[in-house]
């Protein structure tokens, strides 16, 4: 019986070493500055974040998430993660924020408290490049079968559509099915299909031909965060002083800005 | 051809450091889960009921559920539950969790090998040595191990074999091993997009690896080989 109840007495504190976790109640600001790095939750999305010849996090956002830790005296930390998983990975703290060109859907906002949007983005559809005559309205792409990155907004403009469609897992995935012929197209962002698509990229094949609908690409933070004021400003500032361009220019995409 | 040659530096500098991430997820693992995975065995071979009533119950909820699922609930439950990402989300704290859920799961398909191979060992020499005078600790440690790490090494290879490629579960959680860093060149990763012959490298990297290790386990097999 001794032996039973040690193991119990185990359990028992394991539990209560979860339990301890909640302190006192912290505004999402404070916790941040609290433990000193700002957690940034991204992919590999050129030119919004991806990595320099040293491995370095560059792009446009990753710039802009640099400079908005500098003004909350934090070092900024970024972090790859699984895009499926991007809610969880906020919710459970793993990451302070969702910086990665995330268009900001109905699932995203009713999930997370975002900024105000800061860059134009359109849904696109791309086909091989020696089909694209065909497929240049809306109605034309009634009979084609589309793969889409499951939960994007491609998904979302797809299925408003009514079209038959294939989740995968990624953008990228999405461009790799067209390009093996498994879909005849898929629907992916503009500012990712311009940088990937046609001459001089891996998919000199594919090209992109008409845009779904217009969005617009946010910063995502936990509910309630009291964050989000703090970057609203920070984008105003940025964008009032010309650096927000300057920066925007640098990766060349300035003509996707939006006012702030 | 010249565009491959150009590429080639890059893509293997990204798949190896991927595979260290792969190679130290799988030692940690195996280093980790030799030793609980014999204590689990202890567990479910108890003369106490309720241990080893609980230890098998444990034993059947992890290799009764996926690994996947497993790394997804030890990474993410402690945060979304309990306000209180006791992991991190830096590439240390994936790989703590990662490690974690791995050393469980294995351990707990290692525990079901070592007492297939405890209790194969005739019951007779158990006997002779309580008659001898020896305990059961002793009875274990200098009669009974030597026999059970023979008779348990194919068993073993098998699951090594199958923790290598295991390994790639990791990814759910984004810990940047091998197929990662591979298929980071199909959605574009520094310049190169839409490739998919890094991930035939992957592969390779994943037969060379299982082959030195068939090998390496081989030998073992052999030098075990006494005992008739």
């Amino acid at each position: 019986m001794k032996k039973f109840l040690a193991l119990m007495l185990v359990v028992a504190m394991g539990l209560a070493m979860f339990g301890c976790g909640s302190k006192k109640e912290q505004t999402d600001m404070e916790y941040v500055k609290d433990k000193g790095t700002l957690v940034v939750g991204i992919t590999d999305f050129a030119p919004m974040d991806y990595k320099d010849e040293n491995g370095n996090w560059i792009g446009f956002d990753a710039d802009m998430a640099t400079a908005f830790a500098q003004k909350l005296g934090v070092a900024v930390e970024f972090v790859e993660i699984d895009w499926d998983n991007k809610i969880m990975e906020l919710d459970g703290k793993t990451v302070d924020c969702i910086w990665n060109g995330m268009t900001l859907t109905a699932e995203v906002t009713s999930a997370m408290d975002c900024s105000n949007a800061y860059c134009n983005n359109a849904q696109v559809v791309i086909v091989s490049k020696d089909k694209a005559d065909q497929y240049q309205t809306i109605d034309s792409l009634k009979d084609l079968t589309f793969a889409v990155e499951a939960g994007s907004a491609g998904e979302e403009q797809v299925n408003a559509l009514g079209l038959k469609s294939t989740p995968v897992k990624s953008q990228a995935d999405a461009l790799m099915e067209v390009a093996a012929g498994t879909s005849d197209a898929a629907v992916i962002d503009s500012l990712m299909a311009a940088a990937m698509v046609g001459e001089g990229t891996g998919y000199e094949n594919l090209t992109y031909t008409i845009g779904l609908n217009s969005e617009e690409y946010g910063v995502g933070f936990r509910k309630g965060s009291d964050l989000v004021a703090e970057i609203n400003q920070f984008f105003a500032d940025s964008m009032a002083d010309g650096t927000m361009k300057t920066c925007a220019e640098k990766y060349k995409v300035q003509a996707a800005l939006c006012e702030q | 051809m010249d565009l491959f040659i150009e590429q080639l530096p890059v893509v293997l500098e990204a798949l190896n450091i991927g595979f260290i991430q792969t190679l130290k997820l799988f030692f940690v693992t195996l280093l980790g889960a030799f030793p609980l995975g014999l204590i689990i065995a202890f567990g479910s071979m108890s003369n106490f009921k309720p241990l080893s009533y609980l230890t098998k119950f444990i034993v059947w909820i992890v290799r009764g559920t996926p690994l996947m699922i497993q790394l997804l609930i030890i990474y993410y439950f402690p945060g979304l539950v309990f306000h209180n990402p006791i992991w991190g989300g830096g590439e240390g704290g994936r790989f703590a969790a990662a490690a974690v859920s791995f050393i469980i799961n294995y351990a707990c398909y290692f525990s079901e090998i070592y007492r297939g191979g405890i209790q194969g060992i005739p019951v007779g020499q158990e006997e002779a040595g309580l008659v001898l005078g020896l305990t059961k600790t002793q009875i274990f440690f200098k009669v009974k191990l030597l026999q059970m790490i023979k008779k348990i090494v194919p068993a073993m290879s098998n699951e090594i074999i199958t923790l290598v490629k295991d390994t790639s579960l990791a990814r759910i959680i984004a810990l940047q091993e091998i197929i990662w860093a591979g298929q980071a060149f199909m959605k574009g990763s520094q310049g190169i997009s839409g490739a998919i012959w890094p991930l035939f490298f992957c592969a390779i990297y994943y037969l060379i690896w299982n082959g030195v290790l068939t090998v390496l386990l081989g030998k073992l097999e052999k030098k075990l080989d006494f005992f008739r």
